[in-house]
């Protein structure tokens, strides 16, 4: 069943493709033997070919995932996009304090060794990678409009 | 050969002087702590220090031997994560998780850390030795590989994939066309007509390989982690003091040559460099092991010796065109052909004669920088492997933050961020279907090379197939594709023969 | 906000004259395609010629993709107010502004900064071919058009495809008809070129500066109306060889639309003052390129009466319809 329905997805994904590689792919001046949708065109139907042989002879049948399982993995998932949309916002300091801190205390870290982590992850990675090793991470674009009126 | 003896002489005495050779060692260390970490690779590490190497000031010759040294460190320290955490430090080290993570799993990380090291060192020492000798000549081979050929070259690196072929045969194909669908997103540079980027600018470059190496396999790595962890059946790694044996070393020595010598020509080759070498080597040595290539992916140290060995063999080969003719020939090398103009100092033919201490120095340094790297790497390795001994809900959320590090100090750009998440999403979804991830990347890889060099080829022939095969070297690569693909099969059609015969 | 800045002001303060208020901390050309070809050295160009503006070495970055589409999109959508960076571009730029290829972007969505000088249409091949000289090329190409195998670094309708496309129109045969190889970049070209898989190479002058030295290949014209000085001085025009095909390249630097004016002017103060100095007329030739010396205001004139031309010669083509 698993595989059916990923594969259900996936199906509707490739024929997407490739309604839009035979249709609105076009060059528009070129005279080359293959065109910039040829490729797509092929891909697609062999991809759709290969989908329909896995629907019809599923060998997964149960993804083995409870459904807490699913809320929990949500959870995580939420926690990393949040964590990627405040990266530049509250910099890599804060924001890698707060990820770091809020999932090892999820998967089961101490209050005090999580908080610990967090500190020793932003602050130590900070130093490490931006200070020492001059690499480019985000300082935090609300500090800066805060230094940046305080002048 | 007497000017190659007395050139090198005048690199070892530059290499050599005690303030290059502590560059050398300062490069390598920074660049295996670099490597290490998921995204970064040599092209990142080489363009994030090359600024610095810039302004501390050094002679030209000083700064390119620091470079040199980060470059080679990073291609080892990319092997790191690929074992430990089933993590690709960078593009050419996604083969090395297929038997190096397996490894550590069974409590031989120290094993798996040493022996790869070995085999790097080799594949590395191995390479630069041909280059030494073999620069020119090589370098004219490299410019006659024709497009045809390169169609050539893809349709023989997908034939040695087809013995990745798992379980399921057809997933591993729907995996190998799925990477070649991603890599069609972004502009057409034959055309510039965009395609699949749906106006959104940021994918109109396509999506960069290094975020689809570290989405599927860094992010969906994470996922599964804590799926296994909250349901409890994860169990703290045992890490044991192993490490490398004769006995590894003696069943690993002809993969080790044998993949020194298929990555330092792939290298040489402008546009593919290691992660196609690792590949291929991979894919063969699996095919030449025979009924052992079933042990394959279960933490077969041959399994590991390939990639690692051809990978680094390939850093060594790239450097060829850049040397001799000027044409960098990886996205590496280009960064340090940048260097050298930067120097104001041009690549080409007339590298050797104008600036021999800096040609020769360079060549030099790497051998010392290969030396230097095994003896950084070696005693380094129960540190690393003591990176396993990190609690678990502490190693899972450092694998998001080292992966956001990796791609976002690249180009600074948060959509990246969300990229990779999203692809770790559908990367855990392809592992619970059973998907294996390495077809995906591989598609990834070859699919713009595939496609581009196709159209060129027709190009060049006003549309008549025929020039696919033309000439020695594209039939050549059909012969040995049909070879790997064949070969194993009719063997163990006659081993079974033979074996019936004597039932 | 990176650690470098702490350092870099001082230095930038001390080694300008007129950026005073230098935000620029670190300087940064992107050069639109992959290294080896025209952007690239366009970048060169200011990485050496501006190093003494800002005290801190430029970076060059290469972002390949449409050639030069994707670094255009870029700076019209996320980078619009990056004013550490600068990005190269040539006449051929503009002529797929002309043609609609960066997409709805026009040429007023970005400020034009500088420029790095002037380049010509070269007519390349290998040392070994058996065209002597251009006309040897010509009468391939009026024989029959496609038995000429012509290659450069950008797609149908670049510049590199027109200065093929004036040739073949020249030879009295129709641009569709000719064989044309599109590759990522002049370096792949050129590669492409020593290899045998292309036969003839129309290159800028500018990258054949290294590689004239070295003999491997031959420089059968250039697409200049007068003859160049430098390397060179033996190398005929096309005009001289009997055939009216012309262009010129002009090379410079953009900066996203939203650029400070402050940031914009630190950076064309630094193009003025960098073009007063012997050494940056000595740099141009070096790279191969003329003087042509714009920045500022005057450059944004030159740019909006060149897109006029080169729309015209699109629509000739049939490159917009």
């Amino acid at each position: 069943m698993a595989d059916r329905i990923f594969s259900g997805v996936l199906f509707l994904v490739t024929l997407a493709y490739a309604v839009i590689a035979f249709t609105s792919i076009k060059a528009p001046f070129q005279y080359d033997p293959l065109g910039p949708e040829t490729w797509p065109q092929l891909l697609s139907v062999v991809a759709l070919l290969c989908i329909a042989h896995v629907f019809w002879r599923p060998d997964v049948h149960d993804a083995g995932v409870p459904r807490m399982m699913w809320v929990r993995l949500g959870y995580m998932v939420l926690l990393m996009l949040a964590y990627a949309e405040l990266y530049e916002r509250l910099g890599f300091v804060v924001s890698t304090m707060l990820y770091a801190g809020t999932a090892s205390r999820m998967l089961g870290a101490k209050l005090v060794n999580a908080a610990i982590f967090a500190g020793v992850a932003g602050i130590g990675g900070y130093l490490l990678c931006s200070v020492i090793l001059d690499m480019n991470l985000p300082f935090g674009e609300w500090f800066e409009v805060l230094l940046s009126s305080g002048e | 050969m007497d000017t190659i003896f007395s050139g090198l002489a005048t690199g070892f005495m530059v290499a050599l002087t005690p303030f290059n050779l502590m560059l050398v060692m300062g490069g390598c260390f920074f660049g295996t702590l670099i490597g290490a970490l998921p995204g970064i690779g040599p092209i990142n590490g080489v363009a994030i220090l090359l600024p610095i190497a810039y302004s501390l000031g050094f002679p030209p010759e000083s700064a390119l031997i620091l470079l040199a040294g980060i470059y080679y460190g990073a291609e080892y320290g990319g092997r790191i994560s690929s074992i430990l955490l089933n993590v690709p430090g960078d593009a050419g080290a996604v083969m090395t998780t297929l038997d190096g993570n397996p490894m550590a799993r069974k409590g031989e990380a120290g094993r798996a850390l040493s022996l790869s090291a070995v085999a790097s060192f080799i594949g590395g020492t191995v390479s630069i030795v041909l280059m030494t000798l073999f620069a020119p000549v090589l370098s004219k081979f490299a410019v006659t590989f024709s497009p045809a050929d390169y169609v050539a070259l893809m349709v023989f690196a997908f034939a040695s994939l087809a013995s990745l072929v798992g379980k399921n045969p057809t997933k591993t194909l729907l995996g190998a066309l799925i990477g070649l669908m991603l890599a069609t997103i972004g502009i057409d540079a034959n055309t510039g007509v965009a395609r699949y980027a749906f106006g959104i600018p940021d994918l109109l470059a396509g999506i960069d390989f290094l975020i689809v190496v570290v989405g599927l396999f860094g992010m969906a790595e994470l996922l599964s982690l804590v799926e296994e962890q909250l349901s409890g059946r994860l169990k703290t790694l045992p890490v044991d003091k192993s490490f490398v044996r004769w006995a590894d070393m003696a069943k690993a020595k002809w993969t080790i040559l044998r993949c020194s010598i298929i990555g330092f020509i792939i290298g040489v080759l402008p546009g593919t460099g290691a992660s196609v070498a690792s590949a291929v080597a991979y894919g063969t040595e699996k095919r030449l092991a025979g009924e052992d290539g079933k042990l394959f992916g279960t933490g077969d140290v041959r399994g590991l010796a390939a990639p690692e060995s051809a990978n680094n063999a390939a850093a060594g080969g790239a450097m060829v065109p850049m040397l001799t003719l000027g044409i960098p020939g990886s996205g590496t090398t280009a960064i340090l052909l940048g260097a050298l103009l930067m120097f104001n100092i041009q690549p080409g033919p007339l590298l050797f004669t104008q600036h021999p201490e800096i040609a020769w120095g360079l060549i030099a340094s790497m051998y010392v920088g290969n030396v230097a790297l095994l003896l950084i790497n070696l005693p380094l390795v129960g540190l690393f492997a003591r990176l396993l001994l990190i609690p678990q809900h502490y190693l899972t959320p450092l694998i998001a933050i080292l992966s956001f590090v990796g791609i976002y100090s690249i180009v600074g750009n948060p959509f990246d961020l969300f990229l990779i998440v999203g692809l770790g999403v559908f990367g855990w979804f392809l592992k619970k279907m059973q998907f294996s991830l390495a077809p995906i990347i591989l598609g990834f890889v070859l699919g713009g090379l595939f496609e581009g060099n196709l159209r060129r080829a027709l190009s060049i022939s006003g549309g008549d197939w025929g020039i696919l095969f033309e000439d020695y070297q594209s039939l050549l690569l059909y012969g040995l594709a049909i070879l790997v693909v064949v070969g194993p099969a009719y063997v163990s059609y006659r081993n079974r023969k033979a074996a019936k015969l004597n039932a | 906000m990176k650690f470098t800045s702490l350092w870099a002001a001082p230095f930038a303060l001390a080694l300008t004259v007129t950026a005073a208020s230098a935000e620029v901390n670190s300087p940064e050309c992107v050069a639109p395609a992959n290294p080896g070809g025209g952007f690239d050295l366009t970048c060169r160009v200011a990485q050496t010629g501006l190093e003494a503006a800002f005290g801190t070495p430029m970076q060059v970055t290469f972002m390949p993709g449409g050639i030069g589409a994707v670094a255009y999109n870029l700076f019209n959508t996320t980078r619009t107010d990056d004013g550490n960076a600068i990005v190269a571009w040539s006449t051929g730029s503009l002529l797929n502004i002309a043609t609609g290829k960066y997409g709805e972007f026009t040429e007023n969505d970005v400020r034009w900064v500088g420029t790095a000088g002037a380049d010509f249409g070269a007519v390349v091949v290998r040392a070994d071919s058996p065209y002597q000289d251009l006309e040897d090329v010509m009468t391939a190409l009026t024989g029959d058009a496609g038995s000429v195998v012509v290659g450069a670094g950008g797609s149908v309708g670049s510049q590199d495809w027109m200065k093929a496309a004036l040739l073949i129109r020249e030879a009295g045969g129709s641009p569709m008809d000719m064989r044309y190889v599109a590759f990522d970049g002049g370096g792949d070209a050129i590669a492409a070129l020593l290899g045998g898989s292309i036969a003839v190479y129309t290159g800028d002058v500018g990258e054949m500066t290294p590689h004239l030295e070295a003999g491997t290949m031959r420089v059968l014209a250039t697409m200049s109306d007068e003859r160049l000085g430098g390397a060179f001085a033996e190398i005929p025009t096309a005009k001289e060889q009997g055939y009216d095909v012309e262009w010129t390249i002009m090379r410079g630097f953009y900066m996203g639309g939203d650029v400070s004016d402050a940031d914009y002017q630190t950076w064309v103060d630094a193009f003025n003052a960098a073009y007063a100095t012997p050494e940056f007329a000595a740099l141009q030739a070096e790279k191969g390129l003329l003087p042509l010396n714009l920045a500022g205001d005057e450059l944004t004139a030159a740019v909006a009466e060149n897109m006029a031309t080169l729309r015209e010669i699109a629509t000739e083509a049939g490159l917009i319809q």
